[in-house]
């Protein structure tokens, strides 16, 4: 799965060496704290890695996504697959505060999750987010996801509640 | 929503074939002897053992390196069988004093000289290739085989790096270019 992905307002392509002053402030700043953060600058550098090699190991990735028509990176949306089965993650993160409140989380993340499922036909995925990150969850219920209280999270996101994604809600 | 195929992002990773092995591109086949070494005693010369996922991120993390900085560590396989033994080549992660020539061999590759044959391979690309004019290894201290290929590799020690993560590496120092 290699590609570009646009949407009205955005354009999502993979990540590269230039976005990592962008996702190395949103890592090593308080914004990460829903995600095991904030790191120091040598450990987000090897998470940046990470999300690059993802893509070469399983085929599909997380992108980083841009507004039409400028430069500067407002943050990654993707799947992940951690574990050796299960159903991918779709994660989203806006890096800047000043880019919330505009949808583009939600944008980004339901055009990731709609070419995920179109370009590897898996059925379903999920999203692990943190109990106490509302804005978040706002998303994952924006883009259709169903809250299961049920699941247990994985030890990498301990706590984490759990969005499903099925194929047949991705329009 | 609009998909367009592109090309996909990578970075040529170059093979390097020498007497018994190759050099080559670390892929999703090897993770398997990658995530084993890690679950086992022989990591703690690396900082593990680690986990299963944790594996996994390093050996993603492994290749996006060489697009971060546009070179990396290969997988070294077996010549005849292209089985993984080790990874080992050029580094330069955020925070390192300078960039070093790293190895690492696998439980079947030990004793066999595998580790000094592709180092010495991987040096002569850091040198010749990439113009890198000095280099270093780092070990853990007690990592006495690696110390011990070190000094084979004619390096000597330079210094103490202290790691962010609050641990020591002992720095060694290879022989320039010229005096190889």
């Amino acid at each position: 799965m290699s590609a570009i992905v646009e949407t009205e307002r955005l354009i999502l392509r993979r990540p590269e060496a230039a976005d990592l002053p962008f996702y190395a402030a949103y890592y090593t700043g308080s914004r990460a704290r829903f995600v095991g953060g904030p790191v120091d600058a040598a450990k987000a550098f090897e998470k940046f890695c990470a999300m690059i090699g993802h893509w070469a190991v399983r085929g599909f990735g997380r992108f980083v996504f841009l507004a039409r028509g400028e430069a500067r990176p407002l943050g990654h949306a993707g799947a992940l697959r951690i574990g050796d089965g299960g159903p991918a993650e779709l994660t989203w993160t806006i890096w800047d505060g000043r880019d919330e409140r505009r949808g583009y989380a939600s944008e980004a993340a339901a055009a990731a999750r709609d070419h995920f499922f179109a370009a590897t036909g898996e059925r379903g995925m999920v999203a692990l987010i943190a109990r106490d990150n509302a804005a978040s969850r706002r998303v994952a219920e924006r883009i259709g996801g169903q809250l299961d209280e049920e699941a247990a999270s994985p030890p990498w996101s301990p706590g984490a509640v759990t969005y499903r994604f099925a194929r047949e809600v991705a329009r | 929503m609009t998909v367009a195929f592109a090309e996909p992002a990578t970075v040529a990773i170059p093979t390097l074939t020498t007497a018994r092995l190759r050099l080559r591109a670390p892929g999703p086949e090897d993770f398997e002897a990658y995530a084993a070494f890690g679950a086992s005693s022989r990591a703690a010369g690396v900082g593990g053992p680690f986990g299963r996922a944790d594996a996994f991120r390093n050996f993603c993390a492994l290749i996006g390196h060489w697009r971060m900085r546009g070179y990396g560590r290969w997988v070294v396989a077996e010549r005849e069988t292209d089985a993984p033994l080790g990874i080992v080549g050029p580094m330069y992660p955020e925070g390192w004093p300078e960039p070093e020539i790293a190895w690492t061999v696998f439980e079947a590759a030990e004793g066999r000289g595998v580790a000094f044959e592709a180092a010495q391979a991987a040096r002569a690309f850091a040198y010749g290739t990439l113009g890198w004019r000095t280099a270093i290894s780092c070990t853990l201290p007690g990592n006495t085989r690696s110390e011990a290929l070190a000094r084979r590799m004619g390096a000597v020690e330079d210094s103490v790096f202290q790691h962010p993560d609050g641990f020591e590496l002992k720095v060694w120092r290879h022989p320039a270019p010229e005096a190889l």
